[in-house]
């Protein structure tokens, strides 16, 4: 008891870093402090609804300025229907404060830390960022990679489930597909319906041995 | 010698499911390792997509085979983030006693497999046995063995059964009682000590870099926790500390992370016993189902726009859903949910985290984070 964050905590952190982050970027990033709506505590967040162009540039402020620390997720979403938002990418960041235990005569010094004390940059905090694509087919936002290593394999994820690229990432790959998926499929984009097969097509041929793949004889 | 990649896996007892880690061997010596998941990819975000919220639960139950009730949980705060639901206190308690209690299993599945890796079969035998009681009490909650669909937007399928509390607290206090047993054949063996110790180091500072939550960076000496930096249900109102580990000046190793996974399954049980003497309402009494005390009200749609998200802390590290609305039948579906999956970060790191050492300490290194393929793979 007394050693949870307190709401209080988060909301002073999350208004303190959304004024100092609007002030540095100006209206490229169009942040805000919010509410979680469900369960006993709505504790606060910074949101964010920033350009794609400054993602690089954010993801640096944050990490050196605020000790943003850990990438939690990076996913995207394909709204076919927005011409302004065809694709969307979200981020989740967060700021653990985590530290390695000082050395004191050979001995490591844990942190034991104690949550009602925390004050200012050291109080954690949740980040959700998200930035839209316009109608395109090659949907791609800067890597964020470089900045910390755990975007690295959600940025391979968002890739080869949404299809949307990133952009300095080096050795895309699928991770989730098989290797030999074929080029431009994304299972979670829209155009491909989760029934694929209409009711008549699954009562003529129920085991689908009449259905042939588009890429036959390019996949071992 | 001529350096040369071997496989290890799809099929190896290291794995603890299906995926591949590649090694690049000189000699004995790992000098560079890939993993390879996605074996079991089943696309539960795309299924999703044509459920309802309360139909996604059981598919949420199984994203992971050894702690179905965490995900489930994991999914269900999430969707009340973003239906805008109130719980009531009495189910929040209900539901802190199942997730701690699949916690304890979920911690006595990782050391039963991880003591074969290092060669104490009895460890396993024992963990499994203690797993048993676990698992029948929450066969008692939701019904079946492993995958329990147990908890619902807005609260729980069911009320504690008459007698659960008594059947919980005694077993409880015999397996704290047990755990001393494991500590006494592990920490005693000179097996496990020389096999652990020294093996595997990692940082704190590097593994959130590299996005490793949980217990693997509270083995590392620093005692962050979901549950206390960013607290949900009921845990403030408990008395408890998270488990924490003083590793050595270079990082911690594989002993630290099995100490503060033996420390954390004590918190746990400690926790549940306070849970069910502070419930509301009383831990013996028992709410028809669809009680108010047990379950609030919940919408069934949610409009294009609204979104929630929770970090959830799941038994391998931080998992987390993000749930976009306004899908299919007028936004009875979710339009989009993303599964943030802390084993699929951390396998990456743990690959990593063998370079440099010999072979025969892969499945201790490995096995030390606790893979699961079901929730890396979803």
């Amino acid at each position: 008891m007394g050693m949870e964050v307190t709401s209080k905590q988060f909301t002073s952190a999350a208004e303190a870093l959304v004024a100092e982050v609007s002030e540095s970027f100006g209206d490229a990033v169009r942040a805000e402090v919010r509410q979680h709506t469900g369960g006993r505590r709505k504790n606060a967040y910074v949101f964010m609804d920033i350009d794609a162009e400054v993602w690089n540039r954010l993801a640096k402020h944050l990490k050196k300025v605020h000790e943003v620390d850990h990438c939690s997720m990076i996913t995207g979403i394909h709204w076919p229907e927005h011409a302004d938002m065809t694709w969307q990418v979200i981020a989740h960041l967060m700021r653990t404060g985590v530290k390695n235990p000082e050395n004191h005569e050979g001995v490591a010094q844990i942190h034991d830390v104690d949550a009602g004390t925390l004050r200012g940059e050291d109080i954690p905090l949740e980040f959700e960022i998200t930035m839209a694509l316009g109608d395109t087919r090659t949907p791609s936002v800067p890597s964020v990679a470089k900045v910390w290593k755990g975007a690295d394999w959600n940025e391979k994820e968002t890739w080869d489930l949404v299809g949307i690229d990133f952009d300095g990432h080096e050795r895309m790959r699928r991770v989730l597909l098989p290797h030999d998926s074929p080029t431009g499929y994304h299972p979670l984009q829209k155009q491909h319906k989760l029934r694929y097969h209409d009711f008549n097509e699954m009562y003529d041929d129920p085991q689908g041995f009449g259905r042939k793949p588009d890429d036959i004889g390019k996949v071992k | 010698m001529a350096e040369m990649w071997i496989s290890m896996g799809p099929q190896h007892p290291m794995t603890h499911g299906l995926w591949t880690l590649k090694v690049k061997v000189d000699g004995e010596t790992v000098v560079d390792t890939e993993p390879d998941l996605g074996y079991i990819h089943r696309g539960v975000e795309k299924i999703c997509e044509a459920r309802d919220f309360t139909q996604a639960i059981p598919y949420c139950d199984r994203l992971c085979y050894a702690s179905a009730m965490t995900w489930a949980h994991s999914y269900i705060y999430a969707a009340e983030d973003l239906l805008e639901v109130e719980v009531p206190e009495r189910a929040e308690y209900i539901r802190l006693v199942a997730v701690e209690l699949q916690r304890i299993a979920s911690h006595l599945m990782w050391l039963g497999a991880y003591c074969p890796d290092i060669g104490s079969l009895t460890g396993m035998v024992w963990c499994l046995r203690e797993r048993e009681m676990m698992m029948d009490l929450m066969q008692e909650l939701g019904g079946s063995r492993m995958h329990y669909n147990f908890p619902r937007i807005g609260g729980v399928k069911r009320d504690l059964p008459i007698g659960f509390a008594t059947r919980a607290r005694a077993k409880l206090k015999l397996f704290l009682d047990r755990i001393q047993e494991y500590e006494a054949i592990l920490d005693e063996s000179t097996i496990f000590l020389v096999r652990t110790q020294g093996v595997g180091y990692a940082k704190a500072e590097e593994m959130i870099d590299w996005g490793v939550t949980g217990p693997n960076v509270r083995a590392a000496g620093h005692n962050y926790d979901v549950r206390w930096a960013h607290p949900y249900s009921v845990y403030d109102e408990l008395d408890w500390t998270p488990s924490i580990e003083r590793p050595s000046i270079k990082g911690s190793d594989c002993y630290d992370r099995y100490r503060v996974r033996v420390e954390e399954m004590r918190q746990s049980a400690l926790m549940i016993l306070e849970a069910l003497d502070k419930m509301p309402g009383g831990a013996d009494t028992h709410y028809a189902s669809g009680d108010a005390m047990i379950l609030g009200k919940a919408p069934t749609r949610a409009a294009e726009g609204q979104t929630g998200f929770h970090h959830f802390e799941d038994s391998r590290g931080e998992s987390m859903f993000y749930i976009a609305g306004g899908g299919e039948e007028r936004g009875k579906n979710p339009y989009r949910i993303s599964i943030r999956s802390p084993m699929f970060i951390t396998i990456p790191y743990a690959a990593k985290c063998m370079i440099g050492y010999k072979v025969a300490d892969i499945p201790a290194i490995m096995g030390s984070f606790d893979p699961c393929i079901g929730e890396t793979d979803r």
